[in-house]
């Protein structure tokens, strides 16, 4: 290796196991300290109060510091090593915009404070809206979405409602891929929809044969993302969007894979209606282990009056809220997950113009050569060429030696790598779907494929016994089945099993 | 920028790729899509020049308005400690944690987590967040609906107004009914009867208003309908308030941010639910559990996975996917750093602080309409319109309250104001009421 240490590799404090907090607690510490009341202390009772202290955790500030740092010692990171998780972009999150967000300015503030007060931020949803519908080539955008999802599910609201203005009631299906994100066909359900699925082709494309079969009066719309989850991109989108308009559907686009074609083409210039984007991806954000994220919607003007409001809005002097006129309603308490788009504007202030038109072409440029390099060990699952990310399969290596994909993830830990994307697309046989983005280095590429070519020659060593994978990690494979069982969810949850079993 | 490829790098790309440009990339995609000239937006900026950029425009905001604004998030004090082990690299910069034996870390923080929520509202089970508040409410609500298969819906009329609206966005009115019970004497009225038809009793706890009440008898009786009964708390006054579980509640809800991050202009926060075993397949979201591995070790691990969107598609009764997982993490650390003395203090000086206020507020003249029934949060009469005070308290340094209604001002107190930040206020107050 000679990208860089092997970031999983045993904790520095050693692969003992971590007590949890209660644990470390003992009867009278505390790291906390509040000031002595400073107001004349008044007796009352009130049936809403209780008189027994609340069972926290006791422990001194040290002790607090030791073991939450002891944990974050135990977890892989952007800036530990390399994930090449496909459908994920883990770029770099730059540390600047981490300090923007924490200027007090924007971080301080209460969001019930009026819009007097608060012209600087919303200037700054302003100035994202004009970057990121630029970008996806929409004209209005809201940032109520708090993630992705939520994004998904503001746009098929919108369809559902524009549809039932225009007294279109009987259009109640959403065409969606075999190959989409889970989150399409479950927000589809939510916003009341029937999904009806379209199938790919050989190629790794909408197959239009059976897109043409499917779609009818009732089409309300359609859900993809532009390249697909196969990391190709739908070459026939004009196609597409033209059958869905001429059936009076919509045409939703999932920004998940946005980071392929940022500065390359654009959603808008496809056909599409509604874009949303996910900030945590494209955008640089940082992914938090799970969130937050945020998925503002950009939509066609003709669709700006059905926007979940308020939205942000300029007359000659002033910025201030708007709800718009057959809003579908509020996403989110507040602004959505605003700090997530400051962050967001910080990276696209930095790239700025030579860096956002060039930012799809750097990210496909890295995948093509990953999967250059990796189709040199693993059989692709499609052969035209990739965008951002693409799709490998290890159904011979099942075949011949009883290598899962699974198996091929594990032991990729041990590496010093994330996991690939695993299982998916749901289509692809035994996938493993890289997705390398834009930042990283050649050597790392380079690693990454020597890695799997090594991987497999061991895998395939006689006597290896697969479930021993991985191996130089604080723990081996987890069992799933206790906790799915006897939900041990909470601390005691499973000493109490072990008592009774 | 942070493409780290050098002229040498790209010739070795290229190389392989046997391509000579980064266009020749594009050449299957249809011509007349493709950008022709560039996006049009400004030239980058170097740290330096976009640290001015973002200061200059962080000064269009009124900074440090003395905070009296609650209805759902709060100043409450946020220690140094707290924020910075939450933005350990290793929490921040990493994915989702799938990979249970390189996320250890992330998985073991979330247990705790919810752990502490189940010990501090009394439930059993907690998921690893929701986005805020709002959105958990109606993610309680659907699963009531899913749990009993009926369609109305019982909800006090004693929420936040955004929070009522982002209810009104997520249940499909088509489907369900909502009905907003109003409030009577800013109590949840304890003669109110439920029915067989009602899926979810939905209140919060306290109301929108500031009151509070014990809900033990309201949620009694709509257990004997049948009804799921869902509790939306304040957590930053869990330190004095009666728990939702001791009162019986089936569902917990909370706006998280006043446990572990700061205002933020309302996001990113963090929704917390919490919830009974039965009611745990149900339940949307991730969700960790406690386990062994190949080697009897502890291990923690996303657990309940089939109820997931990644799996279950549109059966999935909800499609939560990103969640608020570092501001959960900012609620484990900082309700440990509290403490039980801690949280008591916040919850105690609030109210204490509150008490005071309402005393001088009255002294001066003015209507507090929710005295006796009232915590850390209430409301006084204003003679202007209350937008007016807002507007004109906010010019001299405060952040004065809620507007709740024309003439009504919605004001919270945190432990962080002082004696002379509240003199000050009252003073104020009266010079602009009586402007």
């Amino acid at each position: 290796m000679v990208s860089g240490g092997n970031a999983s590799s045993l904790p520095l404090v050693g692969g003992a196991s971590e007590p949890t907090i209660r644990e470390l607690s003992r009867p009278g510490r505390r790291a906390s300290k509040y000031p002595k009341l400073d107001v004349p202390e008044v007796d009352f009772n009130h049936p809403a109060m209780k008189n027994e202290k609340a069972p926290l955790p006791e422990v001194s500030e040290h002790d607090l510091v030791m073991h939450y740092s002891r944990l974050a010692h135990r977890n892989f990171a952007v800036d530990l090593g390399f994930y090449p998780l496909g459908s994920c972009t883990m770029k770099y999150n730059p540390r600047f915009a981490d300090y923007v967000a924490s200027l007090g300015a924007y971080s301080n503030t209460h969001p019930a404070t009026p819009s007097e007060f608060t012209q600087g931020s919303l200037e700054i949803l302003k100035i994202l809206e004009t970057y990121l519908t630029e970008i996806t080539g929409m004209d209005v955008a809201s940032f109520q979405p708090p993630a992705g999802a939520s994004g998904e599910l503001t746009g098929l609201l919108i369809i559902k409602k524009y549809l039932q203005n225009q007294n279109l009631t009987n259009k109640t299906e959403i065409i969606v891929p075999d190959s989409a994100h889970g989150t399409n066909p479950a927000s589809a359900r939510m916003a009341g929809f029937n999904v009806v699925e379209v199938a790919t082709d050989e190629r790794g494309m909408v197959n239009i044969e059976d897109l043409n079969s499917k779609v009818n009066e009732n089409t309300a719309g359609l859900m993809l993302t532009n390249p697909n989850t196969g990391g190709l991109f739908e070459e026939e989108i004009l196609t597409i969007s033209n059958i869905i308009h001429d059936a009076g559907g919509l045409l939703y686009y999932d920004g998940a894979n946005l980071n392929a074609i940022v500065g390359v083409c654009r959603p808008g210039d496809m056909g599409f209606d509604i874009v949303h984007s996910n900030l945590h991806k494209t955008f640089a954000t940082p992914h938090g282990g799970g969130g937050p994220g945020s998925g503002p919607v950009a939509v066609k003007s003709y669709l700006k009056e059905y926007l979940p409001g308020p939205i942000v809005e300029k007359n000659e002097s002033n910025f201030y809220w708007y709800t718009p006129e057959n809003s579908i309603g509020r996403m989110h308490g507040y602004h959505g997950n605003f700090l997530v788009a400051l962050r967001a504007l910080v990276y696209m202030k930095l790239l700025g113009k030579e860096g956002l038109d060039t930012l799809g072409s750097y990210a496909v440029l890295n995948a093509r050569y990953l999967s250059s390099k990796v189709s040199k060990y693993l059989p692709l699952a499609y052969k035209e060429p990739c965008m951002h990310e693409f799709v490998a399969t290890v159904k011979d290596l099942k075949k011949s030696h009883k290598i899962k994909a699974y198996d091929v993830g594990k032991a990729l830990l041990d590496k010093g790598f994330h996991s690939p994307t695993i299982y998916f697309p749901l289509i692809v046989e035994e996938a493993l779907m890289f997705e390398p983005t834009e930042t990283q280095t050649v050597e790392t590429l380079d690693d990454l494929a020597e890695s799997i070519k090594h991987i497999i020659e061991e895998l395939c060593a006689p006597g290896v016994n697969l479930t021993d994978y991985p191996k130089n990690l604080p723990v081996g494979r987890p069992n799933e089945l206790i906790p799915a069982k006897h939900l041990t969810v909470h601390w005691g949850d499973f000493e109490l099993l072990e008592l009774t079993e | 920028m942070f493409v780290p490829h050098s002229s040498l790098d790209l010739n070795v790309i290229f190389d392989e790729l046997e391509i000579s440009s980064l266009e020749e990339l594009f050449k299957h995609i249809p011509d007349d899509l493709l950008i022709k000239n560039g996006l049009d937006v400004e030239d980058s900026l170097s740290e330096i020049e976009a640290t001015k950029y973002f200061e200059d425009i962080s000064n269009k905001n009124k900074n440090n308005l003395v905070c009296f604004a609650g209805g759902g998030h709060y100043d409450v004090y946020l220690p140094p400690t707290v924020k910075s082990l939450t933005m350990r690299p290793e929490f921040m910069t990493s994915y989702t944690p799938y990979q249970a034996e390189i996320s250890q870390g992330i998985l073991q923080v979330l247990f705790e987590f919810q752990s502490l929520v189940c010990d501090l509202t009394e439930m059993e089970l907690a998921n690893a967040s929701l986005y805020d508040g709002a959105t958990s409410v109606a993610e309680a609500i659907s699963v009531a609906i899913n749990k009993t298969k009926r369609d109305s819906v019982i909800i006090s009329d004693g929420f936040n107004p955004n929070t009522k609206e982002v209810v009104n966005t997520l249940i499909d009115k088509a489907k369900f009914d909502l009905n907003y019970v109003p409030l009577s004497g800013y109590l949840f009225p304890e003669d109110y009867e439920f029915t067989d038809k009602d899926a979810a009793f939905v209140v919060s706890f306290p109301h929108y208003e500031g009151s509070a009440q014990d809900l033990s008898k309201l949620v009694k009786k709509a257990q004997s309908k049948g009804v799921i009964t869902i509790c939306y708390v304040d957590p930053s006054m869990l330190g004095v308030l009666k728990t939702p579980g001791s009162m019986g509640f089936d569902i917990v809800v909370a706006e998280g941010q006043s446990i572990g991050t700061p205002l933020s202009f309302g996001g990113p926060t963090v929704g917390w639910f919490a919830t009974k075993k039965d009611l745990a397949r149900l339940v949307p979201g991730r969700i960790i559990g406690e386990t062994i591995d190949n080697n009897h070790k502890k291990t923690y691990v996303m657990t309940l996975r089939a109820r997931e969107q990644d799996i279950r598609r549109e059966k999935a009764s909800s499609n939560i996917c990103t969640n608020q997982t570092l501001n959960a993490i900012g609620s484990a650390i900082h309700l440990s750093w509290m403490g039980p003395e801690g949280i008591y203090q916040v919850g105690y000086q609030a109210i204490q602080k509150a008490m005071y206020m309402k005393s001088q507020l009255k002294e001066a003249g003015f209507n507090v309409i929710n005295d006796e029934s009232s915590l850390r949060e209430f409301l006084v009469e204003t003679n202007l319109p209350a937008k007016k005070i807002i507007s004109e308290m906010g010019n001299k340094g405060f952040l004065a309250g809620i507007e709740y209604s024309e003439n009504l001002l919605l004001v919270a107190l945190t432990e962080k104001r002082t004696k002379d930040e509240i003199d000050n206020y009252i003073n104020l107050f009266s010079e602009v009421n009586h402007g």
